[in-house]
C-alpha cells in the first residue's frame, strides 16, 4: 500500500492468521495427550463415589442374606408381599398424576409469563420458591388445618382425599418444575418464534403445542423427571396425612422385617434410577434440542 | 398482491415517541423500503402493520379493509424476522409447510407447493435438513419460502439480511427482488443499509425520529434529497454554504461568484442556504477538458486520500487565503478514478469545480435540533464501502 492510502485492508497473510495457526497446533498437541483431568478432581470424585455407593453396598449385604450366607430369598419375599404391591401402585399413581399435572399447569404458565407478563416474573419466581422455604412438616400442619377432620372443608376423610396429597405434591415439586421449564423457555427466543408462528396463521394453542413445546422438550423432560422422583420418594406428607405410599410402607416393613425391607429399598432405588436414566436418554435423543440457539442465530 | 394503507399511525412507549403521524399508501405489487438509523421507528411501524404492536391511534387497511384490530394470525401477512426464527425442531420442508398445515390444506397439495418453493429458492437438496444444519443464507431462504408459502397479500421483511455475510447479502437481495417481482407481492423492507434500500426498492421511505423524512424513488432520494437529513444519511454529501441572491432565478452566490442552481424556489432572497453536491460530481479543474462555464470553484490542499476501489476519495481542505468571504476551512470530498489519483497526492493543491448542474440548494436551518456544522462535511473519513 502506498503512503497516501489509509484504508489498509488486511490480506490473508497477516499476523492474526499466523496466530490462529499456532493456536490450532497447540490444541492438536493437547488432544493427542488426552484431556488433562486434575488430581483433586479425581480425588473428590472418588470420595463422593464411596460416600454414595458404600451405604448401598451395606444395604445389599444386609438385605440379600440370612445372617449367615448370601441369598435372594428376602427379595422374593418382599416382591410377593401384598403391601409392597399396593403401596408401590399408590406411589406410582400419585407420582404420575403429579407429573402430568405439573407439566400441564406449569408449562403454559411459564410460557405466558415469558411471553406476555414479564412484569409478573419476580412474583411468580418468589411463589415457586416458597416450597423450598417452608418445610413439609409445616405444610402438613397447614393442610390439616385447612382440609383436616376438624375443619369445615373436610377433605381428608372424604373421597376427595387423593386430591389433597396430589395438590401437596404439586406444590412441593413446583420449584423444580417451574425452574426447569423456565430455563428451557429462556434459552429459546420464545417471543420471535411465537410471532413467526402467528404470522403464518397459527393460533396461540397451536403455537404452544406445535412450536414451543418441541423447542423446550429438554426442559419438560427434566421437569417431569424431577416431579416424578420427588413424588416417588416423598415421605413426610404421605406419612403424616395417613396415605400408605411406598416410602411409608418401606419404613414400616423395615421395622418388622428388616432384611426384606432392605432388599425392597434397593429395588426402589433401582426403579428410580432406571426411570431417571431412561428419561435422560430420551432428552439427549430429541433432535434440535441441543442446538436451539444455533437455529435461531 | 394487496394494496396497503397505513393511516396516521402513532405509537409511544411510555414517554418515548416511537412513531408519529405515519401515513403511507403502498400499491399492489410494490416493494418499499423503510430506511433510517436505529431507533427511527421503522421496525415499530412494520410491527404495527403486522399486528404485533397496536397503534395508539391510526389505521392499517389492506385492500380497503380495516385490519387494525385484527390479531396477527388473521391478517394473512407473511413475515421474515431478523434472526429468521425458523422452528428448530422442524426440517426445512416442515418449516415451509407450517403455514399451509395451519390452513388444513390437503397433504398432497401442500407437498407440491413446498417442493415448488424449495425449487424456486434453490433449496431442493436441503429439504430434510434442520435449521442448525443450514448456512445463514440457506436459513434466510427457508424463512422467505415459509413466509411466501401461504400466498400472503403483504410480505414484511424486518432487516432480513443483517445476519448474513456481506457477499451473500448482495446475491440474496437480488433474489428477494426477483422473487417479489415474479410473485407480485406487496412488500415492505425494513433496513438500515442504504445500498440495500436503493438497489431493490420501487420507493424508499426515509425515516427519522419516528416520522417520515422523505419519500421517493431511489434515484430521487439519492440525487435530489429534499432535506438535509436525507442528504446526509443516504450516501456521502458535500454541503457548501451559499447565499441566495434571487430565489426566483435560482441564483446563489459564494465568494463573489454567482451560479444558477435548482432548489432555490423554497428559499427567500438573502437567506443562507446549503449547496449539496455528491463527491462523484465534483471534479478537479483540469481533470477533463470541460470549460469552467462559470461554475463555482474551491481551492485547497489534499489532506487525505482514501482508496475505495474503483474510485479514490480526496479530502480537500479549502485554503484560508482563497476562501475570501466564505467560511474558511471548508472540507470537501472529491471522488476521482483511482487510476488518476496519483495526479493529486496528499499535500498537493488543487482547484475543485462544483458543477451547477449537479448541485441543488436547500435551506440552511437547524437539523435534528442542532445548528448545522459549518466546518465539516457530511461524510466520514473512512466511508462505508456499500454506497
Amino acid at each position: 500500500m502506498s503512503g497516501t492510502s489509509i484504508t489498509g485492508k488486511a490480506t490473508e497473510e497477516t499476523l492474526p492468521a499466523v496466530m490462529a495457526g499456532a493456536a490450532s497446533r497447540r490444541t492438536r498437541k493437547r488432544a493427542n495427550r488426552g484431556p488433562r483431568v486434575p488430581l483433586w478432581a479425581i480425588v473428590v470424585f472418588g470420595v463422593s463415589a464411596v460416600y454414595f455407593l458404600l451405604p448401598l453396598y451395606a444395604t445389599a449385604v444386609f438385605g440379600f442374606s440370612t445372617g449367615k450366607h448370601f441369598t435372594l430369598q428376602p427379595l422374593w419375599d418382599g416382591l410377593a408381599d401384598d403391601g409392597f404391591h399396593t403401596s408401590l401402585q399408590l406411589s406410582l399413581t400419585y407420582s404420575v398424576v403429579t407429573t402430568v399435572l405439573a407439566l400441564v399447569v406449569v408449562a403454559p404458565t411459564a410460557y405466558l409469563v415469558e411471553l406476555k407478563f414479564q412484569r409478573l416474573r419476580s412474583t411468580v419466581e418468589f411463589l415457586t420458591l416458597l416450597p423450598f422455604v417452608i418445610p413439609p412438616i409445616i405444610m402438613v400442619v397447614g393442610l390439616e388445618n385447612m382440609y383436616g377432620v376438624d375443619s369445615p372443608m373436610n377433605l381428608i376423610a372424604s373421597s376427595w382425599a387423593p386430591v389433597l396429597l396430589t395438590g401437596g405434591y404439586f406444590i412441593l415439586t413446583l420449584p423444580f418444575t417451574f425452574r426447569a421449564i423456565d430455563n428451557a423457555l429462556r434459552a429459546v427466543d420464545v417471543r420471535t418464534l411465537s410471532e413467526a408462528s402467528a404470522s403464518l396463521g397459527a393460533g396461540p394453542v397451536r403455537t404452544f403445542l406445535r412450536v414451543i413445546v418441541p423447542s423446550i422438550s429438554v426442559g419438560l423432560v427434566s421437569a417431569a423427571l424431577l416431579a416424578f422422583t420427588t413424588a416417588m420418594g416423598e415421605f413426610t406428607l404421605a406419612a403424616l396425612l395417613g396415605y400408605p405410599t411406598f416410602p411409608v410402607y418401606l419404613l414400616n416393613v423395615n421395622g418388622f422385617q428388616p432384611r426384606m425391607g432392605e432388599a425392597l429399598v434397593l429395588v426402589s432405588f433401582l426403579i428410580t434410577w432406571a426411570g431417571v436414566t431412561a428419561l435422560a436418554l430420551v432428552a439427549r435423543k430429541t433432535p434440535g434440542t441441543q442446538v436451539v440457539r444455533g437455529a435461531l442465530m | 398482491m394487496s394494496r396497503l394503507e397505513l393511516i396516521d399511525l402513532n405509537k409511544r412507549f411510555g414517554e418515548q415517541v416511537a412513531v408519529s403521524d405515519f401515513s403511507l399508501t403502498i400499491d399492489d405489487g410494490e416493494l418499499v423500503s423503510f430506511l433510517g438509523p436505529s431507533g427511527c421507528g421503522k421496525t415499530t411501524t412494520l410491527r404495527m402493520t403486522a399486528g404485533f404492536e397496536s397503534p395508539d391511534s391510526g389505521m392499517v387497511m389492506v385492500d380497503g379493509k380495516d385490519v387494525t384490530d385484527m390479531p396477527p394470525n388473521k391478517r394473512g401477512m407473511g413475515m421474515v424476522f431478523q434472526g429468521y426464527a425458523l422452528f428448530p425442531n422442524m426440517t426445512a420442508i416442515e418449516n415451509v409447510e407450517f403455514g399451509l398445515a395451519v390452513r388444513n390444506e390437503p397433504v398432497a397439495e401442500r407437498r407440491a407447493r413446498v417442493a415448488e418453493l424449495l425449487e424456486l429458492f434453490g433449496l431442493a437438496h436441503v429439504g430434510k435438513s434442520y435449521p442448525h444444519q443450514l448456512s445463514g443464507g440457506q436459513q434466510q431462504r427457508v424463512a422467505l419460502a415459509r413466509a411466501v408459502a401461504i400466498k400472503p397479500g403483504v410480505l414484511l421483511l424486518d432487516e432480513p439480511l443483517s445476519a448474513v455475510d456481506a457477499k451473500v447479502r448482495e446475491e440474496l437481495r437480488t433474489e428477494i427482488r426477483r422473487m417479489q417481482v415474479q410473485l407480485h407481492i406487496t412488500t415492505i423492507l425494513v433496513t438500515h443499509d442504504q445500498s440495500e434500500a436503493l438497489s431493490i426498492s420501487d420507493r424508499v421511505i426515509v425515516m427519522n425520529r419516528g416520522a417520515i423524512e422523505e419519500v421517493g424513488t431511489p434515484t430521487q432520494i439519492y440525487a435530489e434529497p429534499h432535506s438535509a437529513f436525507t442528504a446526509r444519511f443516504v450516501g456521502a454529501m458535500n454541503e457548501i454554504p451559499v447565499r441566495v441572491v434571487s430565489s426566483r432565478q435560482g441564483l446563489v452566490q459564494r465568494n463573489g461568484r454567482s451560479v444558477t442552481v435548482v432548489g432555490a424556489d423554497g428559499l427567500a432572497d438573502g437567506q443562507l442556504g446549503l449547496l449539496l453536491v455528491r463527491p462523484e460530481q465534483l471534479e478537479p479543474v483540469g481533470a477533463s477538458n470541460e470549460a469552467l462555464n462559470g461554475d463555482l470553484t474551491l481551492t485547497g490542499r489534499v489532506e487525505i486520500q482514501t482508496f475505495l476501489g474503483a474510485t479514490t476519495r480526496l479530502l480537500v481542505r479549502e485554503s484560508p487565503a482563497a476562501a475570501g468571504d466564505a467560511l474558511a476551512k471548508r472540507l470537501l470530498a472529491v471522488d476521482v478514478p483511482s487510476a488518476n489519483a496519483g495526479r493529486w497526492p496528499t499535500g498537493s493543491s488543487l482547484e475543485v469545480r462544483i458543477p451547477a448542474s449537479s448541485s441543488r440548494v436547500i435551506a440552511d436551518r437547524t437539523v435534528d435540533g442542532e445548528a448545522l456544522d459549518h466546518s465539516g462535511v457530511a461524510v466520514p473519513i473512512v466511508p462505508d464501502l456499500g454506497v
